[in-house]
């Protein structure tokens, strides 16, 4: 009986738009105003896409496909005519993948770090730059790369570096992504999309094989530490 | 009603009058703009408009004396002509002996037809009375402008087209086109001399506010933009120190214009203090923007220029912009340019709906993680196929090779240098995007280590040496 009042409750709050006071309610098939990464798996366990105004993160070892994930997402924002923005901390973009994954480099502000070994210099350039350009605004999707970052050098960021990233881009339509080898930070309604792969080989003869791709998964990890899920796919060469 | 002035001889009537016609014309432009700010200069002739002067001087007759005395009070000697039309007043004073000649409202034709044909010549110095037309009019028996206006248009019209039929209107006294009034010059400058020199930029902040408000303020009555900045910093070393900003917009907004010189001073800044300050701008046509109601809007020109400023201050110059794809088979070779996007998207191809692609339609390509100076590796192979990868840098595991795929040979520029990969020249070029230039012979490898990292090595053909190009990520 107790039930049947219940969902009577909670169906006249939800005909009144009112569901979002309710614990038991689920959260809506698509994410309003996402950024979609036009990785269809991803964009459906993502439920649209990435959140904008909302600092999220691409985390993985090497060869986990992170970097072919990120131009994707690069390319597709370019795609749907926003411009975008990176922040090559370590100077690692190679130009001719990033036209290879259809990044539209017209509209690709990149910003060039230098490969030095002053780590904690080089970073807090980085920092800087991404803090200027999130501040300009306008950009739809801005990747701060620390990829190649030591781990040292990453734990010596002040936790409240991310808090000032998070408070800047809060209610803009842009999403701020970082590329780090381990979970690093992400905002409260941010996500953290960890890469798994391995290099695929074709042709079983030494002189036919080639390097065909990654075989990548990609679990996705949203508020509240809520495992989304696990989705897989393929990076080509 | 119009008024026109011609010089009459060449020489002055005073000892310090002008020696020529163009110094003569330009003083006729002056006296022409003491009674009208509507004017224009007509080959050796001024023609002006004197609409609503007779509230001022009264009758026609006395705004031509004024003007003539004005004239004369110049030291010129110039003949005055007033009409209802351009034309006729140019005409008329062009031709007619007496210095000064009025033409009642509605009598500009009766008083043109006396005039000679050969006057249109004159008339119009950028598209002149062709001579054999000329003799086409004599053979006709023509000889005054009356004659020709005397003529059927239509038969004018098509014995000589369109060209004969606006002859025969300017024979008739008629305007082909109105008064074009020349504008004057103006200059956009602030100049600010300071009292007590200053030194460092914070201060020189404010003077920049103070000298570029109304400066931002004059190009926005104009309707124009700065194209380019000019600031001249006079200094107590009696030297100038002098920048230009070219702008790539035209932009009047005060607050941009100083945050765009203070961070060029940054990095630019002057060698002492300072007495003088000059801001100049280059103006050009305002920008009219249109927004989309659809499209996403960008970061206005003011925005990124500020920036691209401030991190070409932070990063170096040739840092920040846009990668462009340089025409070459050489690996990892690319340029820069500024960032500057088009509002409108490039048109590609339509995209499919996303979910009824494919899944392979839509995954990603690989991309590589290139070192933009190679790092030198140790590798053991066997008959060329490498085994085992060492790398002496933090980070790189290296390990026994998996797989291997390769090797792909590649060379070019060998005509041009033989530097090596390895080389500092060829590090210090391709950092800068402009590695093309450089030789290379190598053959290259993918290998997975182990560790499940995937690397494009390559061996140099000339010194045997390997190097990572890159990481597969």
């Amino acid at each position: 009986m107790a039930n049947v009042a219940l969902a009577v409750a909670e169906a006249a709050l939800r005909a009144r738009k009112l569901d979002r006071t309710l614990t038991t309610a689920l959260p809506s098939a698509v994410r309003p105003n996402a950024a979609a990464t036009e990785i269809a798996r991803l964009d459906d366990c993502l439920r649209g896409g990435l959140p904008r105004g909302q600092l999220s993160e691409v985390v993985g070892r090497q060869s986990s496909g992170r970097t072919a994930a990120v131009l994707h997402m690069l390319a597709a924002a370019t795609r749907r005519g926003e411009i975008v923005a990176l922040v090559d901390t370590f100077d690692r973009l190679d130009v001719g993948s990033a036209a290879s994954a259809g990044l539209d480099l017209d509209r690709l502000l990149w910003i060039r770090g230098e490969a030095s070994s002053l780590f904690d210099r080089v970073i807090e350039r980085g920092l800087k730059a991404l803090n200027l350009v999130l501040q300009a605004g306008g950009f739809g999707l801005v990747v701060f790369d620390l990829a190649d970052a030591p781990l040292q050098a990453l734990h010596r960021i002040p936790f409240t570096t991310w808090l000032r990233i998070q408070r800047t881009i809060e209610g803009s339509d842009t999403v701020c992504l970082l590329l780090a080898p381990h979970a690093l930070a992400r905002s409260a309604e941010g996500l953290t999309l960890t890469c798994g792969g391995r290099p695929a080989w074709e042709g079983s003869a030494a002189r036919s094989r080639r390097l065909a791709g990654l075989e990548m998964g990609v679990r996705v990890v949203s508020p509240r530490r809520q495992v989304d899920g696990e989705v897989a796919c393929s990076a080509r060469l | 009603m119009f008024g026109a002035l011609v010089v009459r001889g060449t020489g002055p009537v005073a000892r310090d009058g002008p020696s020529s016609d163009g110094p003569a014309v330009e003083l006729l432009r002056d006296v022409a703009a003491d009674f009208s700010p509507r004017f224009e200069r007509r080959g050796d002739a001024v023609v002006l408009d004197l609409a609503g002067l007779d509230r001022l001087f009264g009758h026609p007759r006395a705004i031509a004396d004024a003007l003539r005395t004005a004239i004369v009070d110049r030291g010129l000697r110039a003949h005055v002509a007033i009409a209802g039309t351009c034309t006729a007043a140019h005409l008329l004073a062009a031709h007619r002996s007496c210095p000064v000649t009025v033409v009642n409202r509605g009598e500009d034709a009766g008083a043109v037809a006396p005039l000679p044909l050969e006057l249109l010549a004159q008339l119009n110095p950028l598209n002149p009375l062709n001579p054999e037309r000329l003799s086409t009019f004599r053979r006709w028996g023509l000889r005054t402008l009356g004659d020709l206006a005397a003529l059927p248009a239509d038969a004018v019209s098509a014995r000589l087209g369109a060209e004969g039929l606006r002859w025969h209107r300017l024979a008739q006294g008629h305007d082909l086109r109105p008064l074009q009034p020349d504008v004057p010059v103006e200059r956009f400058e602030q100049a600010f001399d300071l009292e007590w020199p200053i030194e460092g930029l914070e201060p020189l902040s404010f003077v920049l506010g103070r000298l570029l408000e109304p400066l931002a303020a004059h190009l926005e009555r104009r309707g124009r933009g700065a194209a380019v900045l000019h600031l001249r910093l006079h200094l107590v070393t009696r030297t100038l120190h002098e920048r230009s900003l070219q702008l790539p917009v035209a932009m009047h907004d005060a607050r941009t214009l100083r945050a765009l010189l203070l961070l060029d001073l940054e990095s630019h800044p002057p060698p002492a203090a300072i007495d003088r300050v000059v801001v100049a701008a280059d103006p050009t046509p305002a920008r009219v923007l249109q927004f989309s109601l659809l499209a996403r809007p960008l970061p206005s020109p003011e925005q990124l220029s500020t920036l691209m400023a401030r991190l070409s201050a932070l990063m170096g110059e040739d840092r920040c912009g846009s990668p462009v794809i340089v025409d070459s088979w050489k690996p990892g070779v690319f340029g820069m340019k500024g960032f500057n996007p088009d509002p409108k998207p490039k048109a590609q191809s339509p995209k499919p709906i996303a979910h009824s692609l494919e899944p392979e339609a839509q995954s990603p390509s690989v991309a590589l993680r290139r070192f933009r100076v190679p790092v030198p590796a140790r590798v053991r192979a066997h008959e060329g196929t490498p085994l085992y990868v060492a790398v002496d840098r933090r980070g790189m595991t290296g390990g026994s090779v998996q797989s291997a795929a390769g090797p792909w040979r590649t060379s070019g520029n060998w005509w041009k240098q033989n530097l090596g990969v390895g080389s500092l020249p060829l590090g210090v070029a391709r950092d800068r995007g402009i590695g093309s230039s450089f030789s290379w012979d190598r053959d290259e490898w993918d290998v997975a280590l182990g560790d499940g990292v995937a690397y494009r090595v390559f061996r140099e053909r000339g010194s045997g040496a390997w190097f990572l190009e890159g990481i597969f990520d």
